[in-house]
Formats: C-alpha cells, sequence, structure tokens
C-alpha cells in the first residue's frame, strides 16, 4: 500500500491541489512538448507563443504569488512538480519556463515593492510580458559578486553600463531583472526591472549549446541605458538578499527538472530492456543491464525524496541554502548518471535522435553547470556544514 | 443564450475494464468526461463566449460524476446539476432521459448539446428521448453549428456531401469528432471549479418511479480473441497454395 494511504501524508503532493497540478501540467507536457521536443531541438528554435499561451491560456505563471496578485498562492512544491513533469517531455521548454516563472516572477514578487509588483506581475502572469533574469557576466559566474556592470544614478534615472552573459529567453524576453554593482563594495548590488524598449539596451548573440538547444541563451548589452529609478527593485545596494533567496528556489527548480529527465529516461530504458533480445533473452536478463536500472531507480528514488523534502521547507521567510544546494547536487549528479545509462541500455538506438535519450543527456548536462555549478554547491555546502552549532545533520 | 450540456461520464478509454460477477469493477478506473461530450461542451462554451448566456452541465449518476462536473466547471460552465442515483449502471437510456427532462423542467434552455454516443455503450439514444419527451427537434452528428436568437444552423456529414439543418429553438444538437478541438482547462479554471456548488437532485426526489424499461441482466467480458495462426511454406509461392487450401478446405470461405 502506497505510504500516503496509511499515513494520510503525501511527500509527492502535500496538498489536494498538488495533484489536480501534476494532472493538468502531465497532459499539457504529453499532448503540446511531446511531438515536437525534438523539432525544436533540432531547429534549435523556440516554442515562443506556447510558453505565452502557458499564461494566457492554462494560467501556468504566479505559482507562487498570491491569489490577490492574480497567482495561485501555492508554494515550492507546486514549482518541483511543474518543472519535474515539464521535463519528462521537454527539458528545454521548461528552462525557459523556469527563467520566467522563478527567475523573474517569484523574485520580483517578493523583492519587490508594490508599484513595481503591480506594473510586472499582472502582465508577466498572462504571459503579455515574457521575461528573463540577467545576474552571469562573462568574467564572473561562480564568482557572481564580481560581477562589473555598473548602475549610476543621475537625475531620476538610472544608467547602466555593462554585459551580462548566458541569459535565458534574452532572444524574445520584454523584460528583465538585472543585477548591477551600485556601490564601492563587493556586496553593493542593486536589483532592476529593464525592459526591452529601454534605450541603451541591446541583445548580443545566441549561443550554439550542446543541449537545451530550445532555449534561446544571448548576450545582454548595456551602453548607457536609461531606466527610471522606480525601476529600482526594493532599495539600492540590497539585492544580494533577493538574489541569495531567489537561488534557494531557483536550484530546487532545476533540481525538479533533474527528476523529470531521470523518470523519463527510466520509463525509456525498462520498457526497451523488455523487448530487445540478445543471445535468445531479453536484455533485462543480462546481470550488467539490471546493474544500469536498478541503479539509475534507487538513485532517482532517492533524489526525488531529498527534492521533495527540501521543497517542504524552501520559502520566502526562512534560508535553506544547505538543503537548496544539496538537492541540486544530488539530484543533477544523478540525472546525469541515468540518462548515460539510458543511452547505454538503448544501445545503438539508444544514440539516435529517433529516442529521447540522448536529447535527454544533453540536456541533463546543463543542470550541473546553470544555477551554480556542482562545485559551487559543494563549497556552498562545506560553508555551512562548518557553521552548524551541534551538527544537527 | 442558455445552453445544457448533457455529460456522461464513463472510464478513461485506455482504462483496463474488468468484468467479474455480472459487474465492471469500478476500483482504480480514471473517470473522464464522455470524449464526445466533451465536444459538446467545448461547443456550449465557445457560443457562450460569442454570444453570452450561460452554460449548464448536468449529470446522472452516483458521487463521482461530480469530478466530471467539476471538469466541465474548469472548461468554463458556470452551473452544474447532479441526478443522484448510486445504481446507476442500471439504468437505461429512458430513465436517464425521463430524469433530465424533469429535472429541467421550468427552466429556460434554447439549446441543448450532447455527444453523439457515450464511449462506453455507445447507445446514442439520451438525446433523442430527450428531444421526443420534451417534443424539441434534434440534429445529430454536428460537424458545424452556428446560433443566433432565433434558430439553429447545424451541418452534418452527410453521404458524398453535407446536409444542413435549419431549426427552431429549442434544439437539440449532438456533436461529431473534428466539431471542435477541445480546450484543456486551465489551471485558475481547475482552483476555481472546487468552490462552485453543484446542484444535486435525488433521482428518486424526481418521482419517476422504476421507470427503466430494459432490465440488464449483466456484464460480460467479451471471449478472448482466437490465437492466430501462421501459415507454413518454404517460399511464399508454397505459403499462398496452403493459404488457398486452408481457406478453401478448412474454413470453406472460397
Ligand atoms: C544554458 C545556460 C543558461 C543560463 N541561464 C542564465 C540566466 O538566465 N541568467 C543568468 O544570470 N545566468 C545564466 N546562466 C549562467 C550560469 O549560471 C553560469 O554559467 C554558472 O553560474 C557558471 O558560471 P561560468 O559559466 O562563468 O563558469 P565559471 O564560474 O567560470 O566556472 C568554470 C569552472 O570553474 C569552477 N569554479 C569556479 N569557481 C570555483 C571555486 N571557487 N571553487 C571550485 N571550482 C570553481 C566551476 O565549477 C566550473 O567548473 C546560464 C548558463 C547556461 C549554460
Amino acid at each position: 500500500m502506497h505510504p500516503s494511504l496509511i499515513f494520510d501524508m503525501d511527500l509527492y503532493h502535500p496538498k489536494p491541489e498538488h495533484k489536480e497540478l501534476r494532472e493538468l501540467v502531465g497532459t499539457l507536457g504529453q499532448d503540446l512538448l511531446e511531438k515536437a521536443a525534438r523539432h525544436y531541438d533540432e531547429q534549435e528554435n523556440f516554442n515562443e507563443e506556447l510558453l505565452r499561451d502557458f499564461g494566457r491560456k492554462y494560467s501556468l505563471f504566479g505559482l507562487t504569488v498570491p491569489l490577490e496578485m492574480g497567482g495561485h498562492g501555492l508554494d515550492a512544491t507546486a514549482e518541483v512538480i511543474v518543472h519535474e513533469e515539464l521535463s519528462m517531455y521537454d527539458p528545454a521548454f521548461t528552462l525557459s519556463y523556469l527563467a520566467h516563472e522563478v527567475l523573474f516572477v517569484n523574485n520580483l514578487y517578493h523583492s519587490g515593492q508594490d508599484t513595481l509588483r503591480q506594473k510586472y506581475i499582472p502582465p508577466a502572469l498572462k504571459g503579455e510580458f515574457l521575461c528573463a533574469m540577467a545576474m552571469s557576466e562573462p568574467q564572473a559566474g561562480t564568482d557572481v559578486l564580481g560581477m562589473k556592470t555598473m548602475a549610476q544614478k543621475r537625475g531620476n534615472l538610472y544608467i547602466l553600463n555593462g554585459t551580462k552573459q548566458w541569459i535565458t529567453n534574452a532572444e524574445c524576453a520584454d523584460a528583465f531583472l538585472l543585477y548591477a554593482r551600485s556601490g564601492p563594495n563587493r556586496k553593493d548590488i542593486s536589483a532592476f526591472v529593464i525592459e526591452r524598449r529601454f534605450k541603451g539596451l541591446r541583445i548580443g548573440k545566441k549561443e550554439a549549446k550542446m543541449g537545451m538547444r530550445q532555449s534561446p541563451t544571448c548576450q545582454l548589452i548595456l551602453e548607457d541605458c536609461e531606466v527610471p529609478e522606480e525601476n529600482l527593485i526594493g532599495r539600492e545596494n540590497e539585492a544580494l538578499l533577493h538574489m541569495m533567496r531567489n537561488l534557494e528556489i531557483e536550484r530546487l527548480a532545476l533540481a525538479a527538472m533533474a527528476l523529470g529527465i531521470a523518470r523519463r529516461s527510466l520509463k525509456e530504458m525498462i520498457t526497451y530492456a523488455q523487448q530487445r533480445e540478445a543471445f535468445g533473452k531479453k536484455i533485462y536478463e543480462f546481470g550488467q543491464i539490471q546493474h544500469l536500472i536498478a541503479e539509475s531507480y534507487a538513485r532517482y528514488r532517492a533524489s526525488r525524496a531529498l527534492v521533495y523534502e527540501t521543497a517542504l521547507c524552501v520559502n520566502p521567510q526562512e534560508r535553506q541554502s544547505l538543503s537548496a544546494a544539496a538537492a541540486k547536487l544530488s539530484a543533477t549528479q544523478m540525472a546525469e548518471f541515468v540518462s548515460r545509462s539510458a543511452i547505454q541500455v538503448l544501445g545503438g538506438n539508444g544514440y539516435t535522435r529517433d529516442y529521447p535519450v540522448e536529447r535527454l543527456h544533453r540536456d541533463a548536462i546543463l543542470l550541473s553547470i546553470g544555477g551554480g555549478t556542482n562545485e559551487a554547491m559543494q563549497k556552498n555546502i562545506m560553508k555551512d556544514l562548518v557553521q552548524l552549532e551541534n551538527l544537527d545533520i | 443564450m442558455n445552453i445544457l450540456v448533457l455529460i456522461k461520464q464513463v472510464p478513461d478509454t485506455e482504462a483496463k475494464i474488468v468484468v467479474s460477477g455480472g459487474k465492471v469493477q469500478e476500483a482504480g478506473i480514471k473517470w473522464i468526461i464522455s470524449p464526445y461530450d466533451e465536444i459538446a461542451l467545448e461547443e456550449a462554451i465557445r457560443i457562450k463566449e460569442k454570444t453570452g448566456g450561460t452554460v449548464t452541465a448536468i449529470s446522472v449518476g452516483d458521487d463521482l460524476v461530480q469530478q466530471s462536473i467539476r471538469t466541465a466547471y474548469a472548461m468554463g460552465a458556470d452551473h452544474g446539476i447532479h441526478i443522484k442515483h448510486d445504481q446507476y449502471q442500471m439504468l437505461d437510456a429512458f430513465a436517464i432521459a425521463s430524469a433530465i427532462a424533469k429535472a429541467i423542467e421550468g427552466r429556460d434552455f434554447q439549446v441543448v448539446l450532447a455527444g453523439r454516443q457515450g464511449s462506453d455503450s455507445d447507445n446514442g439514444q439520451v438525446p433523442l428521448i430527450l428531444g421526443t419527451l420534451k417534443g424539441w427537434g434534434v440534429v445529430s452528428f454536428a460537424k458545424k453549428v452556428e446560433i443566433d436568437s432565433q434558430k439553429a444552423t447545424v451541418h452534418v456529414e452527410a453521404e458524398g456531401g453535407e446536409a444542413i439543418y435549419e431549426s427552431t429553438l429549442p434544439v437539440i444538437i449532438t456533436a461529431n469528432a473534428g466539431l471542435n478541438e477541445p480546450r484543456y482547462p486551465s489551471l485558475k479554471g481547475i482552483m476555481a471549479s472546487k468552490k462552485k456548488p453543484i446542484e444535486v437532485i435525488n433521482f428518486a426526489d424526481l418521482g419517476l418511479g422504476t421507470v427503466s424499461r430494459i432490465e440488464i441482466l449483466g456484464f460480460e467480458p467479451p471471449p478472448p480473441r482466437p490465437q492466430g495462426r501462421f501459415i507454413d511454406g518454404a517460399d511464399p509461392a508454397a505459403k499462398a497454395k496452403e493459404l488457398a487450401r486452408a481457406l478453401r478446405e478448412e474454413i470453406k470461405v472460397i
């Protein structure tokens, strides 16, 4: 019997809404993403209209935004469910969903003052505004506080100069949540909402990538970019908190994507191993194939439990950097292993684009880099562990 | 324009149906709105979006059918009526149509939409009987529907072409595949659907008595399909020869 029936508690659906959400998103993924995923990967082309429809038609933005602001008043678990389900079918589309929903909408709602929320959240929820977040720079990735983009106050404007790198959705985004240096100290970082139409903003080259090819990644160039002072999010030099807080839910959502990739890879290899024959046997009867599948399954289940357990405690009010980093580190390595194992189980077929596993593997690798590399997660975990008072782990 | 949609809840078309003890075993079945009814519902919502008015979904069954009424809410229906009958599997089309006719007495519907048939029993009778009981016209198998305040124009596939019917209102129209592509509900719609009240009418309170004219004695699964047979032979010519012999001598069809 499923434990949820015994304890009246279901880690994967703490509330009835979570089940309905999973069902809706699963149906949309299967019907709208599955067939086209290969096409968009091969064309390196983004299904922008469908992402806008996620707001316009299916109201799937603003999961963590309260009802009064047009959102759903849900939680980190809801984000995990959506990212997990969509990634079963198309991780690249899901990455673009994440950039809009988690990196912009969730962050602006929880860090912004009411005037900015009123102005940008409703159009973002309806898909009229497609959004992105710009933190990384050509010379500052892991070392994010080494960013060089400068914001200087002039009259009632901020003038921004610098270059942002690896910006998901930049190609078509209508607005950006952008971090810039605003004072002499390393931690003097401020955040702004920058509209595409603002003078001095230019979208640079689009990257040619290994995976996540549907999701457009571009440079952003700011040359005396003019930003009205009311577009400063919160107060000057206080954006480090926004950044750290939002990175937790971002890491959780990326970990959830890893779960979706792993679940799909497992389904593919379990099915294939029961059909394919060699030496007069089904290949799942071979110990080495059992090893690949069983190891994948056990690691998937362990990461899934960790990610959903972490989701229960990630919220804007408290810091959970240790758990979020552990969830991302565990799930992303697991997804690389599981998707790679799926290619192995499928043999030559696994290496072709007729089966989805090679794409899932290429996409999985990004999850170990974006939102903080796995090395950065290891660094953060150690930093948090040495600060624990009584080593209550 | 007030539109009524007849909704039947059926097992998911991919569900594995298990019959034992003369009954369909319902445990573990995923229930959905019958696909043709979903098309009818979509059409009703589109008409409402164009011309205003309301859409009411009505369903006969046990408490489980409230799920389908909620799905109808999530897609855009305004009201839902549940005619409650715990042994609804034993009701025939006449009983169901009579219950609906009775339940909507005194309510103002100009258009009734329904699927051409339920995807489980494929009877396709309820809308026709309802039309007879109410004295309303029925147009079946619609592939295009236009409604104005006076009349309905319904396009129907016909041998080698298309038949176009015009009807006064009220009218009952059954939906064929291809009439439209039903929408997915939105998350907002799903959340709101949970808070909307459903009007419940007890079948027994309708005063119909024992109205079924057909008694269902039991359900039986279809017999398992017999094993296929492979025709052996050294080459295609030999196989063809053996096939012809078997057809002539054993099965005696040629
Ligand atoms: C497809 C894609 C989409 C992205 N989307 C966005 C986006 O929307 N917005 C945004 O702001 N950014 C985005 N990023 C940027 C992403 O967050 C960075 O790539 C990531 O943080 C790593 O930074 P980097 O590429 O500069 O690598 P670097 O920081 O240069 O790291 C290079 C290597 O050195 C290691 N390293 C660095 N510092 C240390 C250390 N202290 N200890 C040990 N090892 C270290 C790293 O782990 C890595 O292995 C995206 C990236 C990609 C590839």
